[in-house]
């Protein structure tokens, strides 16, 4: 039996109690562990969906993207007076528009940090990053109010490392975790805001709970953005349908291996551009094909579902070219794609359906 | 290079080919001289120098029909660092600008569909479903595309270009070179950002090499590094002559005429052309020749261009007299010049190629569409709200209220797409247009 997963807003309240930061950060990939060491809690801001964009529309034109919009206008309304700060990460251009917004015309009350990730997957792309987060520290210091340390820093390393483990765990060990899909990216997702050493204990106490066989089901793998609308999930556990693994933005695609050097900042920076290949990340096409062809021989996928967040040019690019290499590979695949605040269409059920058929 | 092949693309490219746009060019003069093209008497005649543009453009696109048998080629983006591909001797082919030729000779939408009927969503930039639709049916106003060697990708413009030059690495199994330029979120660029542009550039050029199969020539490097600087600050005086009322020029009449200063820079050729330009549009102001007369109003174009609506937006501004007199899109070409720096050529071209407008923040272009204001005794804005370019479109709405609220500059978000004519709604900008022109009092 899995323990409860704390609710995002009392591990907030419990970690303001304690005289700790929270520092709101909006995708994609970021250093969970500089934020740390310097007292912040990152909690992480994905849409949220389902909200009003009224205010955030006020801003920005309908052609970009709804994850974008929600979070500008959760951050207007209000939704965002809880965090310290804002941490901006370098997706897409819409992310880099909004970081723009923010601090050119916005200007909320918290600070907001944009960070630069390197589309460059050379040497020089590291050294960059190590470089880019090293002057993130000094910002946070600041913000904080007291120098970082260094050993601290290492320490909160060490233990996102431990979380990172852990998740790379409940990822590869998936089949044999008798959770459904919706209960197994609950656990997952709570990655987004649960400080790593609660995340841990919480992962280590589901895979401590795993089956000797693979639990039952056509094995589909996810890709795209994020599973939302969650009602998707919940509906390939009515078909019968386990995510055996994920390709997906917001999960599969943010499992990060240790870094090497021994300079903190290099080291995150090594694990950051280590994760699995990623369009936002500037991967190629025919990384992010042989990565999801390898994830689907790997748990005998029968079929992929792309779920997509609308006007995400990132991956609307690549997903032609690794459909048609899926399906080569003798593995069909769906999209689905919709803005965060629809809720799960019974058009988008009729097409998993006619998959889960063709493949019955 | 086969004999049969060398000889065609000798008589073609260099011999029949030049002599038969020469000859265009020639008729293209003397109808020039004649009656006036335009719809609205209130438009002066088009400049007389736009048949050689016409040729400058046939030749090069001509060249490139034949490049493969000739050249290496490769296929960059409009905000690419060329100097040391062009002192390879590479052919340089830019696909946006082939995008730009589809959505004027209005067959973008049809090349689009293509792309489209491969899967690839209306909802990603145009310019790379036209090129993309290009690719796929083989079909271009141009003739034919040569082949890429080589692929070199820069992010100063947007992340679009680093996705769709991934598409096209995966199509023709060529070397992509990346080089990544770090948004400029503040005022200046941080010393680590220039250094990895830095050493992504000085990394590329060993790519570049083993294509050509030839070394980089310094000398060469500095001469074509001294030839893209001259043209850039040609350009930059060009624009800069419309501060002048009435201006000589309009903004419709640099977006034709900017294709050069795109896709020809490190040529002597360009250099030459923009001088004569100049000197066309410095006799146009000596004889007191206003490019909208008379010249009521004076408005600043915000983002790329509506290429299939050029004329219909030219005509219909002109009626009223006003005129498009300054753009923060053609300025983008020339506002860097300053930064080239021929005693260092390596240095200020990492500078150059990371501070386009569109690598840095909202609040920046404000500032040059401030000063663009001031500079150019503009009267009012209009902001192209262009579906297909994010980068450039998000902030406008801030932009717009600013410009309206704190500057009291009248400004109109006009929604479209560059080069998606679906997008348009003709009644629809009609109306917000004549609106607009009603509130600037013409």
């Amino acid at each position: 039996m899995l323990p409860d997963i704390p609710r995002r807003s009392d591990v907030i309240r419990s970690h303001k109690a304690q005289g700790g930061r929270v520092a709101a950060v909006l995708p994609i990939h970021y250093p969970r562990a500089l934020l740390r060491a310097l007292g912040f809690l990152p909690v992480e801001v994905w849409g949220p969906p389902a909200l009003d964009y009224a205010r955030g529309a006020a801003h920005l034109q309908p052609y970009v993207c709804s994850l974008v919009r929600n979070a500008l206008s959760f951050l207007l309304s209000g939704g965002l007076d809880i965090a310290d700060l804002i941490v901006i990460p370098h997706g897409c251009d819409s992310l880099q528009g909004l970081a723009s917004l923010l601090i050119d015309f916005v200007q909320p009350r918290q600070l907001v940090l944009p960070v630069y990730l390197p589309r460059s997957p050379t040497a020089a792309g590291v050294a960059f990053l190590g470089e880019e987060l090293r002057e993130l520290g000094t910002r946070l210091a600041s913000c904080a109010g007291h120098p970082l340390d260094t050993r601290e820093l290492w320490q909160a390393i060490h233990r996102e490392e431990r979380a990172e483990g852990v998740l790379q765990r409940l990822h590869t060990e998936r089949l044999r975790l008798s959770l459904s899909n919706l209960a197994h990216y609950r656990l997952v997702r709570s990655r987004e805001y649960l400080p790593a050493e609660i995340f841990t204990d919480l992962g280590e106490a589901a895979l401590a709970n795993k089956s000797q066989e693979p639990i039952g089901g056509i094995r589909f793998v996810l890709s795209g953005v994020l599973p939302e609308p969650m009602a998707l999930l919940s509906a390939l556990d009515t078909m019968g349908v386990v995510v055996a693994d994920d390709d997906l933005i917001a999960c599969g695609r943010r499992l990060y291996p240790p870094g090497q050097s021994e300079d903190p900042f290099q080291h995150m920076a090594e694990s950051l551009l280590a994760a699995p290949p990623d369009s936002t990340r500037g991967s190629s096409i025919d990384s992010r094909l042989e990565h999801l062809l390898g994830l689907t021989r790997r748990v005998e996928a029968k079929g992929v579902v792309f779920s997509l967040v609308k006007f995400c040019e990132p991956e609307l690019f690549q997903l032609p070219s690794l459909r048609q290499g899926l399906k080569e590979a003798g593995i069909p695949s769906v999209v689905l794609e919709g803005d965060l605040n629809d809720p799960f269409s019974l058009q988008a059920q009729t097409r998993l359906e006619a998959l889960v058929e063709m493949i019955q | 290079m086969k004999a049969r092949e060398k000889a065609e693309y000798y008589l073609n490219a260099r011999v029949l080919g030049p002599a038969l746009l020469r000859g265009q060019r020639w008729a293209a003069e003397a109808r020039a001289r004649g009656a006036s093209p335009w719809a609205s008497s209130h438009l002066a005649p088009p400049l007389s120098i736009s048949p050689r543009l016409k040729e400058l453009v046939a030749r090069h696109w001509l060249e490139g029909r034949y490049a493969n048998v000739s050249r290496r080629v490769a296929w960059v983006t409009s905000g690419a660092p060329v100097e040391f591909l062009k002192a390879l001797d590479f052919f340089v082919l830019y696909p946006e600008n082939h995008g730009a030729i589809c959505g004027t000779a209005r067959c973008a939408v049809d090349l689009a569909t293509f792309a489209e009927e491969a899967g690839y969503s209306r909802d990603i930039c145009s310019y790379a479903r036209t090129d993309l639709g290009s690719l796929i049916s083989g079909r271009t106003p141009v003739g034919r595309l040569p082949r890429p060697d080589l692929l070199l990708a820069c992010t100063n413009i947007c992340q679009t270009v680093l996705f769709w030059y991934w598409v096209l690495a995966n199509h023709f199994r060529v070397p992509l070179i990346v080089i990544d330029t770090p948004f400029v979120y503040r005022e200046e660029a941080s010393p680590h950002s220039l250094d990895y542009v830095r050493r992504q550039i000085e990394e590329a050029i060993p790519v570049a090499e083993r294509v050509a199969g030839k070394v980089l020539n310094p000398a060469r490097f500095d001469r074509v590094g001294q030839l893209s600087r001259e043209a850039c600050f040609l350009w930059l005086e060009i624009l800069e002559r419309n501060r002048h009322e009435p201006a000589p020029i309009t903004a419709f009449d640099e977006f034709v005429h900017m294709a050069p200063i795109v896709e020809m820079r490190g040529e002597a050729f360009t250099v030459d052309f923009y001088a004569a330009m100049l000197e066309e549009v410095d006799r146009r102001i000596a004889r007191g020749i206003s490019a909208v007369r008379p010249e009521r109003r004076r408005l600043l174009w915000d983002n790329l261009p509506i290429w299939y609506r050029l004329r219909y937006l030219a005509e219909q501004l002109a009626e009223r007299g006003v005129a498009i007199v300054a753009s923060t899109y053609t300025n983008a070409w020339g506002e860097l010049a300053p930064l080239m720096d021929p005693d260092h050529p390596l240095e200020s071209m990492v500078r150059a190629y990371t501070y386009p407008v569109l690598n840095r923040g909202t609040g920046h272009k404000l500032s040059t569409m401030e000063r663009m204001i001031r500079d150019y005794h503009l009267d009012g804005v209009i902001l192209h709200s262009d579906r297909s370019c994010k980068p450039y479109s998000i902030g406008q709405m801030d932009q717009r209220d600013q410009l309206v609220g704190a500057m009291r500059t009248p400004a109109l978000l006009l929604e479209a797409d560059h080069n998606d004519s679906r997008c348009f709604s003709e009644e629809q900008v009609s109306n917000r247009l004549a609106a607009f022109l009603e509130m600037l009092g013409v």
